[in-house]
């Protein structure tokens, strides 16, 4: 096995419904991703990149196939398994911002490593909050954030525990096109500088610019990959043209 | 007494004494209690003193004088000191205690019982509307073990500082709670509420138990949250009910309606503490059931709305239905309450009814004497309206330990006709020749032929031979009449068999009374007690239900506040929003009592025949509907009130100024808000 490889999925399968009414959401998606790089993950709505998303990050159990994570088979892992490594070695950035609303922006990137039991120097939830630009918002409690400042500091909670391998889920979904950008700039400046692994799912070209590698999904199979001349323009084609066949 | 009576000293009295209507003269009067005769007077009516107190003075040495009286009665008499003395408790308070602790053990098994329901329903509640809560929890790295202690962990809080509310009102309130305990004849007189400090721990220790037993379920279901519902828009329950719960069900059902037919073969004395477990054993499997029930029966409930022209029998409708969650919670509370009302009423009403139709078939003679307003019928009163009647009294064994003795003739038995003789003849009953009842026999190995060791009311040893065994004896020992009066000159009766209603002349203290009436009467005091009991019992129940109702339509308001200014916003009047939010509330509660009812009926309907079965006899189906009624109706202005309360935020038609413009709220199926 190929160690330098952060994330593997091989021949994933994931099955929804009952016997009668099966919904294929994966059909076989093998896939690895590389250290130090940024995937963006697209297709059109109902292609299984979510669910492409959960498996990868052991949200989501597959129906067949394996998935390997910083070298450990998610498969022969129990719930409580599942969740230690999630909290020791992925992070995640969610749509929705997912922030617990009665907890301070700071106890909010605090809540991973509480949680782990470890003890937190209070130096470092706000180290981690300067990273993303927002020591000065470590008292507010998330009603009192933009949905930018709420999206910063859920990528300080997805990075506190030093994770292997952050999962966002369209993480500008919610934001206006300034804030988006700055939020990918932070992103790609992660994995320039930190050489962090990131799998992001989007389906906005411009978002999907942002990454190293593009993987395109429709009905739950892996259809396309850019690997070089990631660009908005190119992205937005290839997605016009995947839409298109999925609408006939 | 004197000014009351306008007795003054040199004028003439007649009083009711145990041998009929006597006349004293008056020769003073005191500042004390009751009327003074002279010594010789005094024991021509009563048979000597039992007890003797010695007062006395403050700091003397108990234990001396103690050993002084012992030395001066010698074997004559026993000595008492301290909690000793409650030995010479009389049987009457022995007995009151006994119901007092039947009161209050039912009081808080129930309260306890219905606690846990409350905390459960109110907790699965509260876990199902912050499911995406614990789904980020879980997300961010919570074990499922972490998110169990969380809600464990809050259930604690929130249970230690209800129970120290709880234990402090308790510690203020308990004395009062003593005396209306005493006035209302559950305990006697001279009862008092010390508070001290072991007990009112273990009631906040109890309280705590309570809430961590309640949130069991909640825990488990919160834990069992996968992560991935954080990320879900509608987090929808709806997987079936598993197969455990349809099977524990339906076994508490099963074990509800045995309790209940239990109940009433074991007789009056513990009729409601066991009618009390029969009626938790139903609603324990009701409400396991309710999550397949509720549904169904609220759409079948609600058919007829969505029939009708105007927007609120929709809406109502649909919003009960698709919330179908808070539905079931309002609905739980009710459904504990009106099944316990309906059961434990209707057990204690039929019972007594039965009781009365089994009286007056056992009864050969067409009339009886009843006192009235005395304690008892003298031998002058039965004589001189040609009745016969029994005598109660006393007989203490070695130990000082006493027996219950009635005192009759065979004759007088066989008119009665509630006696009947287990083994030996009835008529053999005459001199030392007495017949015991089943348990004496019983405990202390008795047979046709045995010699029972006594001592009489007025002192005086005896050796007693057994007869035989009797059933249906209401006492102990069944003496030979005459046996009984010689030995008690105070003894009374309470009733006296006549072969019709004759008029008893007046100052007897005595009435006559046809059988129907006799029937009625005879247990009145101790069906007044009963009664009072399971109104108590019921009342119980009815707070905690409204507390639940009112808690749960809070809780869930606050999420829907923005459904119905959307509501508010298409044009619909307050009037409307209040009154759409008032009837979805009042369907619960008729929802919840049409449950309560279909669990109460067939297990009352059951208990009847079997009881019917038992004494051979129909037995009417006593329940007090209007009392039922009066449950249901204090539900449901609550949960109207508590719901259009918690609703009014929403009618003034202005955005809340933080929720920040760009950002779309979501919001679960039930209508609730999703917490970012």
């Amino acid at each position: 096995m190929d160690v330098k490889e952060t994330v593997r999925l091989w021949s994933v399968r994931r099955l929804y419904g009952t016997a009668d009414r099966t919904v294929r959401a994966l059909d076989g998606v093998t896939a690895s991703f590389h250290p130090g790089t940024l995937t963006a993950v697209m297709g059109p709505s109902g292609s299984g990149k979510s669910t492409l998303l959960h498996c990868a990050a052991g949200l989501d159990r597959p129906t067949e196939g394996k998935v390997v994570i910083d070298g450990t088979d998610l498969g022969e892992l129990d719930e409580t398994g599942l969740t230690l490594l999630r909290r020791e070695r992925v992070g995640f950035v969610f749509q929705a911002f997912n922030l617990v609303s009665a907890l301070t922006a700071e106890q909010n990137v605090a809540l991973p490593l509480k949680l782990a039991g470890r003890p937190i120097a209070p130096a470092e939830a706000r180290a981690a909050l300067a990273e993303v630009g927002l020591a000065e918002r470590a008292g507010h409690r998330p009603s009192g954030l933009s949905g930018g400042e709420q999206q910063r500091v859920a990528i300080a909670r997805a990075l506190i525990t030093r994770p292997a391998v952050l999962f966002a889920d369209e993480p500008t979904g919610q934001l206006d096109t300034k804030t988006s950008r700055q939020v990918l700039g932070m992103l790609r400046d992660l994995v320039d500088n930190q050489a962090q692994t990131v799998i992001m799912v989007t389906h906005d070209p411009v978002t999907a610019s942002y990454a190293d590698r593009v993987l395109f999904l429709a009905d739950g199979r892996l259809v396309d990959e850019f690997t070089t001349g990631v660009t908005a323009e190119a992205v937005a084609a290839r997605m016009a043209n995947l839409e298109a066949v999925a609408s006939c | 007494m004197s000014r009351a009576l306008g007795l003054a000293a040199g004028t003439e009295a007649t009083v009711l004494t145990v041998r009929g209507p006597e006349t004293f003269r008056v020769s003073g009067t005191v500042d004390g209690p009751g009327v003074y005769l002279s010594d010789a007077d005094a024991a021509a009516l009563a048979e000597g003193v039992r007890v003797i107190g010695v007062v006395t003075e403050p700091g003397a040495d108990v234990a001396a004088v103690a050993s002084a009286v012992r030395a001066a009665a010698g074997a004559q008499g026993r000595v008492y000191t301290g909690e000793a003395r409650g030995a010479l408790e009389s049987r009457d308070d022995e007995r009151t205690r006994w119901i007092g602790m039947q009161v209050l053990t039912g009081m808080t098994v129930l309260s306890a019982f219905v606690s846990v329901f409350v905390v459960a329903s109110t907790f699965a509640f509260g876990v199902a509307q912050r499911r995406r809560e614990f789904g980020l929890l879980r997300a961010v790295g919570a074990t499922p073990r972490q998110v169990r202690r969380m809600v464990y962990g809050e259930a604690l809080v929130v249970g230690g500082v209800a129970a120290a509310c709880g234990v402090a009102l308790g510690a203020v309130l308990g004395p009062s709670l003593g005396e209306l305990l005493v006035a209302a004849g559950f305990e006697p007189v001279g009862f008092e509420v010390r508070v001290s400090a072991p007990p009112l721990a273990g009631a906040f220790a109890v309280g705590v138990l309570v809430a961590l037993l309640g949130v069991w379920s909640a825990a488990r279901r919160a834990a069992r949250v996968r992560p991935l519902e954080a990320l879900r828009e509608a987090a929808v329950d709806d997987r079936p009910m598993p197969r455990g719960r349809w099977i524990a069900g339906a076994g508490f059902c099963a074990l509800g309606v045995a309790a209940a037919f239990g109940a009433a073969v074991a007789g009056p004395e513990g009729l409601v503490t066991s009618g009390l477990y029969a009626a938790m054993a139903m609603i324990v499997g009701v409400a396991l059931l309710a999550p397949a029930v509720v549904p169904f029966v609220a759409r079948a409930l609600t058919w007829p709305l969505n029939r009708g022209r105007g927007a609120l029998g929709m809406l109502v409708r649909e919003s009960a239905l698709t919330a179908i969650r808070r539905t079931a919670s309002t609905a739980t509370p009710v459904l504990v309450t009106v099944g316990f009302a309906v059961l434990i009423t209707g057990m204690v009403q039929t019972t007594a009814a039965s009781f009365a139709a089994a009286r007056t078939t056992t009864i050969r003679t067409e009339a009886v004497i009843m006192p009235d307003g005395v304690p008892g019928l003298s031998d002058a009163a039965a004589a001189a309206s040609g009745g016969e009647s029994a005598l109660f009294s006393a007989l203490y064994e070695a130990n000082g330990e006493a027996l219950s003795a009635i005192g009759a003739t065979p004759a007088l038995l066989e008119r009665a006709g509630e006696v009947r003789a287990v083994s030996g003849s009835p008529a053999a009953l005459g001199g030392d020749r007495v017949f015991v009842s089943p348990w004496l026999a019983k405990e202390r190995g008795l047979r046709a032929g045995s010699a029972l060791r006594v001592a009489f009311e007025d002192g005086t040893p005896g050796t007693l031979r057994v007869e035989g065994v009797a059933e249906g004896v209401g006492a102990d020992v069944l003496l030979a009449r005459d046996t009984v009066r010689a030995h008690d000159k105070a003894a009374l009766a309470d009733v006296a068999y006549v072969a019709r209603a004759t008029p008893v002349p007046p100052g007897m203290g005595a009435r006559p009374a046809d059988l129907d009436t006799y029937a009625a009467q005879a247990d009145a005091d101790e069906d007044r007690l009963v009664w009072t009991f399971t109104l108590l019992l019921v009342a119980v129940s009815t707070a905690y239900a409204a507390v639940a109702v009112a808690n749960t339509l809070m809780m869930a308001a606050g999420g829907r506040l923005r459904d119905l200014r959307v509501l508010r916003l298409s044009g619909a009047t307050s009037r409307q929003v209040l009154g759409t939010v008032a009837a979805e509330s009042a369907l619960a509660v008729i929802l919840g009592t049409g449950l309560g009812l279909v669990v109460a009926i067939p297990a009352l309907l059951g208990l009847r025949s079997g009881y019917g079965d038992l004494i051979g006899r129909h037995v009417p189906l006593v329940v007090p509907w209007g009392l039922i009624a009066a449950v249901a109706a204090t539900c449901l202005v609550l949960a109207a009130t508590a719901a259009v309360l918690a609703s009014r935020p929403a009618l003034t038609v202005r955005e809340r100024p933080h929720v920040r413009t760009g950002v779309t709220v979501k919001r679960r199926r039930d209508g609730s808000e999703i917490p970012r």
